[in-house]
């Protein structure tokens, strides 16, 4: 269950210095981010960029910024670093013939670098969507939903859209991502069903 | 799986989108940082089931996948500090979900004292610390031998903390284990009027249980631990997962479990009743395999009472008990000093006032069986519709929940002839003080003293009734119900309106047979009950009791007469006594139609009384119209004039319109009616046989006095037989409908029907009494041998 103050606290400690809060607040959000940059890479940037390469980035950035970061409602910090990796991306699909660039921001072994060096830290990215049960099977649940409702399951649960923003973001109005948030859920567990079978 | 199943039955759109609609209220909450539980939201929509609650699940299965695999080292796992506020720490006595509780030591006084600790994963919420620090100094202001103390409040740089006393002692149920069940009750009053304290200071404890409550050697219970579970609410961080700061539910109200109303002291009383349950059973009253189980048992089931678990224990403590353990807070005890009073009472071997509306219900969900089994035995003809009338009934007052306190109304104990007696001198002051003239009291004096009376015994009604306590309340509601026409008529007596006779003549009135009574008019009369069955029928409704229904009936019976009395009815009993029952009919009418009109529209409860005015107000007007009516006898004596117009031929008429109703009322056929009929059935015998005989008697003296008359001859051998024929009718009418009346008059008057036969007819003849023996042997071998002969007839008929 998510710590509903935790994050606002870890900001506080940020404020005063505390390195070993930003850490945790990566290790927070890492996962979540990983899943938003796996979906706003899409099928075409996905060879070319590492999802975990513009994770790094996003929080590289997030970390020199932070300062700038104001708190003002739960799911504000997602948000804020879901803007930063879209920027993250967009400079990546302009410098993506670059080796060099991409090369200064792997620093630890992952599955798109094979050849990097071992991490020390088990909370490193480069595991995240090697795991089997975890990240890597919620991906190919999502990638077998059709497209409508793999979106309104990313809004509410990665970017964390409550339900008014869900229906501005989609065009709909409230009721209707409601349903379909529903649905979406609805299908998502009869995939988890079958699974099972 | 059960909830794929639920999908697949409830496919309406409309469903879909309530779910569509709690799902995305569920995922709002979360995102805003509620940590609520699945489980228990989906207990706010009962109606949409497992489906809702597996949604739910789905979505917290992809944040538990998106959540970090190692949890941050933010808030490393607190170690035992060395010392707080001075005190040095020895160990840990206890921890929950909130924070820790230490065992430290007071160096300076030689003594251990408990140190309780705010977990930092909440002390770093400067709320949520100013409140645990501000509940700790209530807390300190808090002076009670049964709560605990505060000794000191750690400071702001150090960890949240405060110290307190060191209770050394075992919590309630543990330490009640071994006790008497009169110690227990001591234990729990203790605890009760603890409670009360707290409630005095309007702090709600809101986590009441046997662990909260510790007990020492010396038998004092201490109650600590309260006002914690209050802020986390505040909070709407309501963490209920097991162990973590609740534990299990078993001591949460229902309106607790279903966290929808603001809860108040009631809530308190309701946990109290749980752990009074505990303590005289053993087992805490509402059990289930899981949480959830559990919460639907403390909403939906009443517990068993606790005398089926231990028949030792009393019934008044089960009524104490399950009293405190209503669902509906508004049926508990209203505080804990009611409860604390029961407990006492109870100790003190009075009659405890608790009665739990839950005896009601059980009672009726049983009843409810046993008369559709009644119902179909009556339809299948294994019981009569008189049997099944009068089960019918004895269950309807099982059932009728106002029975319980109204059969303690009418239990005569000193309290409550006290109370009526009381009510009476009310009364019977206020009528002085309309009937007669003071002249201490003149003017208005007499309106504002009655007024105040009146309007005095109305509020502490309505006040005594809303806070629960019935018994007290309906004497004086019903007392009020007599003040207020009494009331009316001194204002109307002394403002003088009303005040012109009926039909202008100062005779017809009533109060000029009563000279020496303040002349109230019929008009004022009339007036102030017109005016005073508003105010019943506002009774009746705001207490639902059905005392009020009859106080309607009879004051609306009062209102009819007074009716007559404006028409003339002074005037007609000088002149024409008849005319007074004649006018009577339409009343009785009335009164049918209106009980009719009231049982249709489904207030059976109330209709019962206009009934029995009805049928009396029949006998009433018919009897009288029979004995005293002009016009009827004039109308009887042109019809038969060989009748001479005897009243007994009216009363026989009489009966043959009895006969007519009865079977208009078995027609309606509802069990009011049924009652109805039965009530005419039973007034025919007699009004039928008695005028027989009694015109008999007077055709014999006719006769005697000219017994050359042959016609009278005729008359009066033609009664002698008559009367004993209709007799043997009656015996064989009986059968029938079990009509126990006409077989005993019958039996009855065929006695004297055989005596008067002697007299005349068999004068000396010893073959009589021979042949009634000889009759009454055969008939009783052929009765013996019935159902033999009865196939013998049937086989000659053949």
């Amino acid at each position: 269950m998510e710590q509903p103050t935790s994050t606002y606290d870890l900001l506080a400690r940020i404020e005063q210095g505390d390195e070993y809060a930003f850490r945790a607040l990566f290790v927070k959000y890492q996962k979540r981010l990983a899943l938003l940059i796996h979906y706003k890479l899409g099928h075409e940037m996905r060879r070319l960029a590492d999802v975990e390469d513009v994770l790094q980035e996003t929080f590289l950035e997030a970390f020199r910024d932070i300062k700038r970061f104001r708190y003002e409602k739960p799911g504000g910090f997602l948000s804020w670093l879901s803007r930063i990796a879209d920027h993250v991306i967009a400079d990546a699909a302009r410098f993506h013939g670059r080796q060099k660039r991409r090369a200064e921001l792997v620093r630890f072994r992952s599955v798109g670098t094979p050849d990097g060096p071992e991490p020390v830290d088990s909370a490193t990215p480069s595991r995240l969507l090697a795991e089997k049960e975890g990240l890597q099977e919620l991906i190919q649940k999502l990638d077998s939903l059709p497209e409508d409702y793999r979106r309104a399951i990313l809004l509410a649960k990665v970017e964390g859209l409550s339900n008014a923003e869900m229906a501005e973001q989609l065009g709909r109005s409230r009721e209707a991502a409601a349903l379909l948030l529903h649905r979406a859920i609805k299908r998502f567990r009869e995939i988890r069903e079958s699974d099972k079978r | 799986m059960t909830d794929e199943q639920d999908n697949t039955n409830q496919p309406s759109l409309d469903r879909e989108r309530l779910i569509a609609d709690a799902v995305a209220a569920y995922h709002d909450l979360r995102l805003q940082g509620e940590a609520i539980d699945a489980d228990e939201y989906c207990r706010d929509y009962p109606e949409l089931g497992l489906e809702l609650r597996a949604q739910l699940f789905a979505l917290d299965e992809i944040d538990t996948v998106l959540m970090p695999n190692e949890t941050p080292r933010a808030t490393p796992a607190p170690e035992l500090p060395e010392r707080l506020s001075g005190y040095k720490i020895l160990g840990e006595i206890g921890s929950g979900g909130m924070g820790r509780v230490l065992l430290a030591f007071d160096e300076r006084l030689g003594r251990k004292v408990a140190v309780k600790t705010l977990s930092p994963r909440y002390a770093g919420n400067p709320k949520l610390r100013e409140r645990f620090m501000r509940e700790a100094r209530a807390l300190a202001r808090l002076d009670h031998p049964n709560i605990v103390r505060i000794y000191n409040l750690g400071d702001a740089d150090e960890e949240p903390h405060f110290v307190m006393e060191r209770i050394e002692g075992a919590p309630l149920t543990e330490a009640a284990r071994r006790l008497a069940l009169t110690q227990k009750i001591d234990l729990m009053l203790k605890v009760v009027l603890t409670v009360d304290f707290l409630h005095q200071r309007r702090m709600i404890h809101r986590d009441l249980k046997p662990g909260n409550i510790l007990v020492g050697p010396d038998l004092e219970p201490k109650v600590l631990d309260f006002g914690l579970a209050a802020q986390v609410d505040d909070l709407g961080e309501r963490l209920t997962q097991a162990g973590e700061i609740m534990g299990t539910p078993d001591y949460f109200s229902p309106e607790q479990a279903r966290a929808a109303a603001p809860l108040d002291a009631r809530s308190d009383i309701f946990s109290l009743g749980a752990i009074l349950y505990e303590l005289i059973t053993g087992a805490p009253p509402f059990r289930g395999e899981s949480a959830r189980d559990q919460i639907r048992s403390i909403c939906e089931h009443d517990p068993a009472p606790p005398r089926r678990i231990n028949p030792a224990i009393p019934g008044e403590l089960q009524n104490i008990c399950l009293k405190a353990l209503e669902k509906d807070p508004s049926q508990r005890y209203q505080s804990a000093r009611e409860m604390a009073d029961d407990l006492a009472r109870l100790l003190a071997g009075e009659p405890v006032l608790a009665l739990p509306s839950s005896y009601a219900r059980m009672i009726a969900g049983k009843v409810e069986q046993h008369v559709r089994d009644l119902d179909g035995w009556r339809q299948d003809r294994i019981l009569s519709e008189q049997e099944f009338d009068s089960f019918r009934k004895l269950y309807d007052r099982l059932v009728d929940r106002e029975d319980a306190w109204i059969m303690e109304v009418r239990r005569l104990s000193l309290s409550q002839v006290s109370l009526y007696l009381g009510g009476w001198l009310l009364v019977t002051g206020a009528a002085l003080m309309a009937l007669f003239r003071y002249f201490g009291l003149s003017g208005a004096a007499p309106v504002v003293v009655v007024s105040a009376v009146t309007a005095s015994a109305c509020y502490s009604g309505v006040r005594v009734w809303r806070r629960g306590r019935q018994r007290i309340g309906v004497a004086f509601l019903l007392a009020f119900c007599l003040l207020l026409p009494i009331l009316l008529i001194i204002a109307m007596n002394d403002w003088g309106i009303f005040s012109s006779f009926t039909k202008g003549r100062k005779d017809l009135e009533l109060f000029h047979l009563f000279p020496a009574f303040k002349q109230t008019t019929n008009a004022q009369l009339w007036w102030a009950m017109l005016l005073s069955l508003p105010a019943y029928l506002w009774l009746r409704r705001f207490t639902r009791s059905s005392v009020f229904s009859l106080v309607i009936a009879a004051m609306a019976a009062l209102l009819a007469l007074l009716t007559l009395l404006r028409m003339g009815l002074i005037e007609w009993l000088g002149a024409d006594p008849g005319k007074v029952y004649f006018y009577l009919i339409p009343i009785a009418i009335f009164f049918f139609a209106a009980g009719l009109a009231i049982e249709r529209s489904g207030h059976s409860s109330d209709s019962r009384y206009f009934y029995p005015i009805a049928v009396g107000f029949t006998l009433i007007a018919l009897g009288g119209v029979a004995t005293f009516h002009q016009p009827y006898a004039e109308w009887l004596k042109s019809v038969a004039p060989v009748t001479r117009a005897q009243v007994e031929y009216l009363f026989i008429f009489n009966a043959m319109i009895y006969l007519a109703l009865q079977y208009a009322c078995e027609r309606v056929s509802s069990p009011q009616t049924r009652w109805v009929a039965k009530s005419f059935r039973f007034f025919i015998p007699g009004h039928v046989m008695t005028p027989l005989l009694l015109l008999g008697l007077t055709a014999s003296n006719l006769w005697e006095q000219s017994p050359a008359d042959s016609s009278l001859r005729l008359e009066a051998r033609l009664f002698e037989v008559l009367l004993p024929f209709v007799a043997c009718l009656f015996v064989f009418g009986s059968v029938a409908k079990q009509m126990k009346n006409f077989f005993v008059t019958g039996l009855l008057f065929l006695g004297i029907g055989i005596v008067r036969l002697q007299r005349d007819l068999f004068r000396d003849r010893a073959a009589w009494p021979l042949a009634l023996l000889v009759i009454g042997f055969l008939l009783m071998l052929a009765a013996a041998n019935y159902d033999s002969i009865k196939r013998a007839a049937r086989r000659n008929q053949r």
